[in-house]
């Protein structure tokens, strides 16, 4: 019996060096991560305030958030947010790799201009564009000046949104078309010089050759660019300014959790319900992704 | 050497269950609410985006303390503007709240409720006589007693407008609006003469704008709102008029103070309220609009101006309670507020001092025109802006006011709807 129970003990026993190793790395991901979000979840089900410390209110905030318009609001923009800005991002930077793809001179230039809008401050490309887009901006005036009445990018909700997603693709384009490129290069000739000779055209080419050589990196960019949108904070945020738009109704999900959960007086209990609504659909968005693509295998 | 599953399982509920030690009751902090020790120690004192222009100012204040205290060393640390609130929250949450911060009333109020603003009624009311007895009320919380920062600098301004968009509009630019009715009646000749390209205000209706056209803004206890009677529903609906006439710059709705100070520079919007400090922006900047910048009085139908009040208040856990109100009250004393409206156009909460000749007497400047008013205007100006209106609450208001401009609410349920969501906060305030 004694030796069965020494056995059980030494086999329940984990070698310690491996974790001396992994240690710096548990302790930022314990301290930084885990810590966070464990601190969210419990958070969520508190009356926490910022400067009062909460007491479990059991479901309380998420039957609250049932009943509150901007919830609702903020959901629905989020998801037509991915909706929107995910298509996009899948097709337009692998058109976009197609074009820069070719070893032209000066395309290295291309490359790097296609890249720009990556490496810019999130900050200034949205001031940039507000400027843009201001009811006295340039797109306005140069409608102005071919006879079309000025169109109201920042005043009107879905105009609003629609703007802000322009700037997210826009935004995304380079980084997404990198990732295509580096696809793109794994992509055998034979197979596009086999196409061509049995007659197929540029479009059937990339149809039927690239689209399926790319297709995991598609799926990769679908998964990265839906939690990117689904979670989409500073391009509305500097557009439709800190209300949200006008009478809050380009608030997204993250923004509420900012308005609701900050300052002073902010709700941190029910900002963190918001957030783990937050990563529930994320973690679904990633799932129905990967999903679909286990299907596609199939 | 091994690890057993049962340690890491120990491990992982301490990593849950340490964030649940949030819950339940704070800690009471180990400050003293006694100030007549002596003056000594190292304490922190932090500004609201000072540093820039005033670094030789504040460093001179602090030097004076230090050579009146020798046994003090003040560390001075200042914040952004952007994101004040939410660092003072930070550190207020974290414990590392500085032994005397610059802030609002509106900033005083979560912090006193927590037990973080230390109570000047109990710990320096000697000194309460030197400032005005407006002032020193603008940091006492409906629902409390005491009162928790110094009062220090005072703001209020006219309203500026552009001379040469009024004229173009048929109007006088001689005489400006000076009631609500000639207002609203200006605004919507400018946006028909210009055929809705210039309007008259960039701004929606806040709160102040309620309280400057008389609206009860909540009732005598504090417990409740009510900005939602008869008037307000009034002056919502004479903007509502004016934003279908463009006569309300159509990205009101989104404006800040910021961008709409942008647009009447660019001379997009005829009207918009500053302070003195404006008139060099304007000179530097628009060169075009100073030469047609008319200046005339904040419009109001009470007969009192809205004023801005800065304050500066003690951290309730300072280790050195003595040497914090010391300081507190020796940089927003008579002296150090004098000298410091000297540099910037700002006026001094103590009393008497706006008697001095500074603000008095003429001398033949825009600047010193402005100055003279702001500081007549001062004597019995309010803040309008109730202490207890917090950020979340603003944003209710502004919701609500954007339905009812944008014809989805009518002025009176934006305005219901705005009193229930503000009670409803209130409430959760606690």
């Amino acid at each position: 019996m004694a030796s069965s129970s020494s056995t059980a003990r030494v086999r329940r026993q984990l070698p310690t060096s491996p974790w001396l190793f992994a240690a710096p790395g548990l302790l930022v991901v314990g301290v930084f991560i885990l810590y966070p979000f464990v601190s969210t979840v419990v958070n969520a089900f508190t009356d926490r305030r910022t400067l009062i410390p909460g007491t479990f209110v059991g479901l309380a905030n998420f039957r609250e958030l049932l009943h509150d318009d901007m919830f609702w609001i903020g959901l629905r923009n989020s998801t037509l947010y991915v909706l929107g800005v995910v298509p996009a991002l899948v097709l337009l930077p692998l058109l976009l790799a197609l074009l820069v793809q070719k070893n032209i001179p000066g395309i290295t230039f291309f490359r790097s201009a296609f890249y720009t809008p990556v490496v810019a401050s999130i900050v200034v490309v949205g001031l940039i564009w507000v400027w843009l887009l201001d009811e006295r901006g340039l797109v306005n005036s140069l409608l102005e000046s071919i006879g079309v009445d000025r169109v109201g990018f920042l005043s009107d909700q879905w105009l609003l949104l629609l703007s802000a997603m322009a700037v997210t693709v826009w935004k995304g384009l380079g980084y997404y078309m990198i990732i295509y490129l580096a696809a793109l290069a794994n992509v055998p000739r034979e197979l596009h010089e086999a196409a061509s000779v049995d007659g197929a055209g540029a479009v059937r080419r990339f149809l039927t050759v690239t689209v399926p050589a790319v297709r995991s990196t598609m799926v990769l960019v679908a998964a990265l660019s839906s939690v990117a949108a689904f979670k989409v904070f500073s391009e509305v945020y500097l557009m439709a300014g800190p209300d949200g738009g006008p009478a809050g109704e380009d608030t997204t999900l993250v923004m509420l959790v900012q308005r609701t959960g900050t300052g002073l007086t902010g709700r941190v209990g029910y900002a963190s319900a918001i957030s783990v609504v937050v990563f529930v659909v994320t973690v679904a968005l990633m799932l129905l992704v990967l999903r679909a693509d286990r299907k596609e295998d199939a | 050497m091994r690890i057993s599953r049962r340690a890491l399982a120990a491990a992982a509920t301490v990593a849950v269950l340490l964030p649940l030690s949030a819950c339940g009751s704070g800690s009471d902090g180990s400050g003293s609410t006694d100030a007549s020790g002596k003056v000594e120690g190292d304490i922190t004192f932090q500004t609201w985006n000072l540093r820039a222009n005033f670094k030789s100012y504040f460093e001179g204040v602090i030097a004076d303390f230090e050579k009146k205290y020798p046994d003090t060393h003040v560390k001075w640390v200042d914040q952004p503007a952007e994101g004040y609130a939410d660092k003072i929250s930070a550190d207020a949450a974290g414990g590392t709240l500085p032994d005397v911060v610059n802030v609002s009333p509106d900033l005083v109020a979560p912090l006193a409720k927590a037990g973080l603003a230390l109570d000047l009624d109990k710990s320096a009311a000697q000194y309460k006589k030197e400032y005005l007895d407006g002032a020193w009320a603008s940091h006492q919380i409906p629902g409390m007693t005491g009162t928790y920062a110094f009062p220090w600098y005072l703001n209020t301004g006219p309203l500026f407008y552009n001379k040469s968009l009024f004229k173009e509009a048929g109007l006088d630019a001689s005489k400006p609006p000076t009631t609500y009715d000639e207002l609203f009646a200006d605004a919507l000749q400018l946006a028909k003469k210009s055929d809705g390209k210039v309007a008259t205000l960039a701004n929606v209706p806040t709160v102040e704008d309620f309280g400057r056209y008389g609206v009860e803004l909540m009732n005598k206890e504090g417990t409740a709102f009510a900005f939602n009677d008869a008037k307000g529903v009034e002056l919502l609906t004479k903007y509502k008029e004016l934003y279908d006439a463009k006569a309300l710059d159509p990205q009101a709705l989104t404006a800040t103070p910021e961008s709409s100070g942008k647009k009447f520079l660019t001379e997009a919007v005829a009207m918009n309220p500053g302070s003195a400090l404006d008139l060099g922006n304007f000179k530097k900047q628009a060169p075009n609009l100073y030469k047609n910048i008319g200046i005339t009085d904040q419009i109001t139908s009470t007969g009192k101006v809205n004023m801005y009040v800065m304050g500066v208040m003690v951290n309730s856990r300072t280790k050195h309670t003595p040497a914090s109100v010391a300081f507190a009250h020796f940089v927003t004393d008579a002296q150090n507020q004098m000298s410091f409206a000297k540099k910037v156009a700002i006026f001094p909460s103590t009393a008497g001092s706006l008697d001095d000749p500074y603000f008095t007497k003429e001398d033949g400047t825009d600047e010193t025109r402005v100055r003279i008013a702001a500081a007549k205007s001062l004597k019995n100006a309010v803040n309008y802006t109730p202490v207890l209106f917090s950020e979340q609450m603003k944003t209710a208001l502004r919701n609500e006011v954007a339905k009812a401009l944008q014809g989805k609410e009518s002025p009176k349920t934006a305005l219901d709807n705005a009193v229930k969501a503000c009670d409803t906060l209130l409430k959760q305030q606690g």
